[in-house]
């Protein structure tokens, strides 16, 4: 029985953020969990920061995680892996896709990003242990250019101790996510999963 | 949605709140789009003809009320939806209707936003329920979302008075699993009987009859709530309790579940008529009570006021001794600290970690809202701003109002176009009192179709009653944009995507009184410009309709043209598209601009702004 296990979905509007939450959600749902998915809609589309906060099992109450308790931080985004570092702690498991969404004011010059090295580097002096993965590009040459959101979570399920099955994720990525899309999604999960398969 | 009695499903708090209409047997359901209340609707909207239902979008929060006044007088129930601000809006309404009597049930949904995920006011509510004396169920979960609506239904039709439901944006828009329970048939009743002594009031004497009656339906209720809604769990023997409400619950849950702390619960889930017996079980054995919730002391200081009825000491910890805040949404760690106050534990605080923390988030660049790739506000606003440089004017010496949705956006860099933003509609009052006040410069209000049908035709009348010169700038999308494209009457649809006769805003602006009105199409520069220019120099009301679809809407009925192209050997690298436009399917590649193929929508703003005529698109 899991006890409880904190999933944060760090992404940029558009990425798919929402959608991997609704997958994780519906295959803990099929595996009998009980669940606690906060977040909030509306800046989605538009390009803002997106947080999906997804809690399973029975100790799972407030839809929130606790600061510093996060165990598996799927990051879509470099940057947005470190602007919800508030939940982190030494136990999480942090998942980067390195392709990075610039704003524009850092496209024009006028603001700073970081580099993924200054990233991880930060993310490391919490105590987190990190997996780099190329999701944007697994999801392209796996001719699933709108797929990098399930890239990553079949990264996720490359580590050996995701709570969640094989079985339910590709059910819920059937039943979640529509049909016409749903061998992209299939490869690109697959392209995910071996990225960081031992 | 349908599922029968017993299945379990993960649902969002708003789609609880649907399904509990469902369940209810709900005959119509209507609201006004408000994030976070938007999904009831839209959820009801696609399983109504399987339902049985009539679902409708209203175009504002008071004409949703009215409707709903009408069905329950109608002998029918009827789900009533908006967000806090919307309750605003239907307050006159819903205050009035409260002082009569219902023969439909009649619930009122009505969704809050602490810690301002949508923008607005973080207004609460809950005092609502002390002004206009109604029964008020405040939800933690989507379980209890669903619960709520059905109960709600049974206290309207048994004491015969609207009952208002009230989440929170973390409640509305976070999931949990729900228990379905029976989809009810109910029969409609026959209409009300006239009696003008009920259903009116004109005269202070009914009235009088009325508010007593009023209170007396509304504290009828406290049985009932302490069984269905509220909890208390107290040993005896414990000196510490805490009374929590809302979404605070679950983080209440989580600390006591982590702390194994032994204190006395009270869960509050009826903010009117509070569960009065049990408050007062509670305060009669503890002697430090912690009051748990978000935004206002609304519970805290009646728990005060109970306690001064008593002769007993309990110290009360909440905000007034800054136990806890007025401002931001509440979470876990904020509600740890105040049980561990209450208990006299020990936070244990690593400061070394949240120094990591602090100093990992602090890399994160901001990420501002820019309007989307393909939006037409994007036109609105360049020509607006190219006009009043035109006519000699600094940006700072022409005083636009912005309005509530997606044209406020244009308070952005790079447009910094809108000086203020009050309330739906408010735009062109405020550009009237502007004018009153002696400001002699031209002053624009910008506002969007679906905010001018809520609150923005009386001020038009206004406008032209009074012969105010100001220029009433409609950027028209045809659907409301912000909350996710719910259709409004400039659409063409109906709530169940059912095709209507438009209704068009320069035939109402025309009807209004205003004489000036010109339709232009936003992604026309010139005649956009040129239509800004003629209405700033008009010495009377004008109005102006910039009209093209949204953008994410036309893509999603395949109407956007093809992507736009850079020409390498023409791109100086000037970046002046990249700088006046802020578009996100643009890049910047070795000092060039480039446009995303995915994302562009092929406007073709970039290709008429372009210097160099670097750029080809907009073959639209």
């Amino acid at each position: 029985m899991v006890k409880e296990h904190n999933i944060l979905i760090s992404s940029v509007g558009g990425q798919g953020g929402i959608t991997l939450s609704r997958v994780i959600a519906n295959a803990a749902m099929i595996q009998g969990l009980n669940i606690r998915v906060g977040e909030t809609l509306g800046m989605a589309q538009r390009g803002g920061a997106v947080q999906s906060h997804v809690r399973l099992g029975e100790d799972a109450h407030g839809s929130i995680i606790p600061s510093g308790g996060a165990d598996v931080l799927l990051a879509l985004e470099p940057s947005e892996a470190a602007r919800v570092s508030k939940y982190l702690g030494s136990q999480t498991r942090v998942i980067i896709n390195t392709a990075p969404t610039y704003p524009i004011p850092v496209m024009l010059g006028q603001a700073a990003y970081p580099s993924l090295d200054e990233i991880t580097g930060a993310l490391e002096a919490i105590g987190c242990e990190i997996f780099v993965v190329d999701a944007s590009r697994i999801a392209r040459e796996t001719e699933a250019p709108r797929s990098l959101n399930i890239a990553v979570l079949g990264a996720y399920m490359a580590l050996s101790e995701a709570v969640l099955t094989e079985d339910t994720v590709k059910e819920s990525l059937r039943k979640t996510l529509p049909a016409r899309y749903l061998e992209q999604n299939l490869r690109a999960y697959e392209g995910g999963r071996q990225a960081l398969a031992i | 949605m349908l599922d029968e009695e017993g299945s379990h499903k993960l649902l969002m708090g708003n789609e609880a709140v649907a399904r509990g209409a469902i369940e209810a047997g709900v005959h119509v359901a209507v609201g006004y789009p408000g994030t976070p209340s938007t999904e009831v609707i839209e959820t009801l909207s696609r399983y109504a003809e399987q339902a049985g239902m009539h679902v409708e979008w209203a175009v504002n929060e008071k004409v949703a009320f009215d409707i709903g006044a009408g069905v329950s007088y109608g002998g029918a129930r009827c789900l009533v939806t908006m967000k806090s601000a919307g309750l605003n809006v239907a307050s006159d309404s819903i205050v009035s209707v409260a002082y009569g009597d219902l023969v439909g049930g009649l619930v009122i949904y009505v969704a809050d936003d602490p810690g301002l995920h949508a923008g607005m006011e973080e207004e609460d509510s809950r005092v609502f329920a002390a002004l206009s004396l109604l029964p008020m169920l405040d939800v933690s979960d989507s379980q209890e979302s669903k619960d709520a609506v059905v109960k709600a239904f049974e206290y309207s039709e048994q004491h015969s008075v609207p009952v208002i439901v009230r989440s929170t944006s973390r409640v509305a828009h976070g999931k949990s699993p729900v228990e379905t329970g029976p989809i009810q048939k109910v029969p409609r009743k026959p209409h009300l009987a006239r009696d003008i002594s009920v259903f009116t009031r004109a005269s202070p004497v009914w009235c009088k009859q009325q508010h007593t009656r009023l209170i007396e339906k509304t504290k009828a209720l406290v049985p009932s709530v302490e069984t269905d809604f509220n909890r208390l769990k107290m040993k005896k023997g414990q000196r510490h309790g805490v009374v929590a409400s809302g979404v605070s619950w679950n983080y209440l849950m989580d600390a006591l579940s982590r702390h194994g702390v032994d204190v006395a619960t009270l869960k509050i889930g009826s903010v009117n008529p509070l569960p009065v017996n049990q408050l007062r079980e509670l305060i009669g054995q503890v002697d430090r009570l912690l009051a748990v919730e978000e935004l206002e002391p609304y519970i805290e200081l009646r728990i005060k006021a109970m306690v001064a009825d008593t002769d007993r000491k309990v110290k009360v910890l909440g905000k007034q001794d800054g136990t806890l805040p007025s401002v931001g949404e509440y979470d876990y760690d904020l509600v740890e600290e105040a049980v561990l106050k209450l208990t006299g534990g020990e936070k244990r605080c690593d400061d070394e970690l949240a120094a990591r923390q602090a100093e990992a988030s602090s890399l994160a660049p901001r990420r501002s809202l820019p309007f989307c790739p393909g939006c037409p506000h994007r036109g609105s606003y360049i020509a607006l701003n190219q006009a009043i440089k035109e006519l000699g004017y600094k940006q700072d010496e022409v005083i636009v109002t912005g309005d509530i949705g997606c044209t406020i956006l244009g308070m952005h860099p790079p447009f910094n176009s809108c000086w203020n933003e009050v309330s739906m509609g408010a735009s062109i009052g405020v550009t009237i009192g502007l004018k009153q006040a002696g400001v002699e410069n031209p002053v624009v209000a910008t506002i969007g179709d679906s905010t001018f049908f809520h609150a923005g035709m009386p001020p038009a009348v206004n406008a032209a009653w009074g012969d105010t010169p100001v220029v009433i700038a409609v950027l028209d999308n045809e659907i409301t944009g912000m909350t996710g494209h719910q259709p409004n009457p400039a659409s063409g649809y109906n709530a169940l995507r059912k095709p209507v006769p438009r209704i068009k805003i320069e035939e109402i602006l025309g009807a209004a009184g205003i004489k000036k009105i010109k339709v232009v199409d936003p992604f026309d520069l010139e005649e956009s410009k040129e239509a800004f220019k003629e209405a700033l120099q008009h010495d009377g009301p004008s109005a102006i309709v910039l009209r093209r679809m949204c953008a994410l809407v036309a893509r999603r009925q395949r109407l956007t043209g093809p992507p736009s192209h850079v020409d390498g050997e023409k791109c100086t690298g000037c970046l002046h598209c990249v700088r006046t436009l802020s578009c996100p399917a643009m890049e910047i590649r070795e000092g060039k601009m480039e446009i995303n193929q995915n994302t562009c929508e092929g406007c073709g703003l970039c290709a008429q702004i372009c210097p160099f005529q670097a750029i080809e698109g907009g073959d639209q």
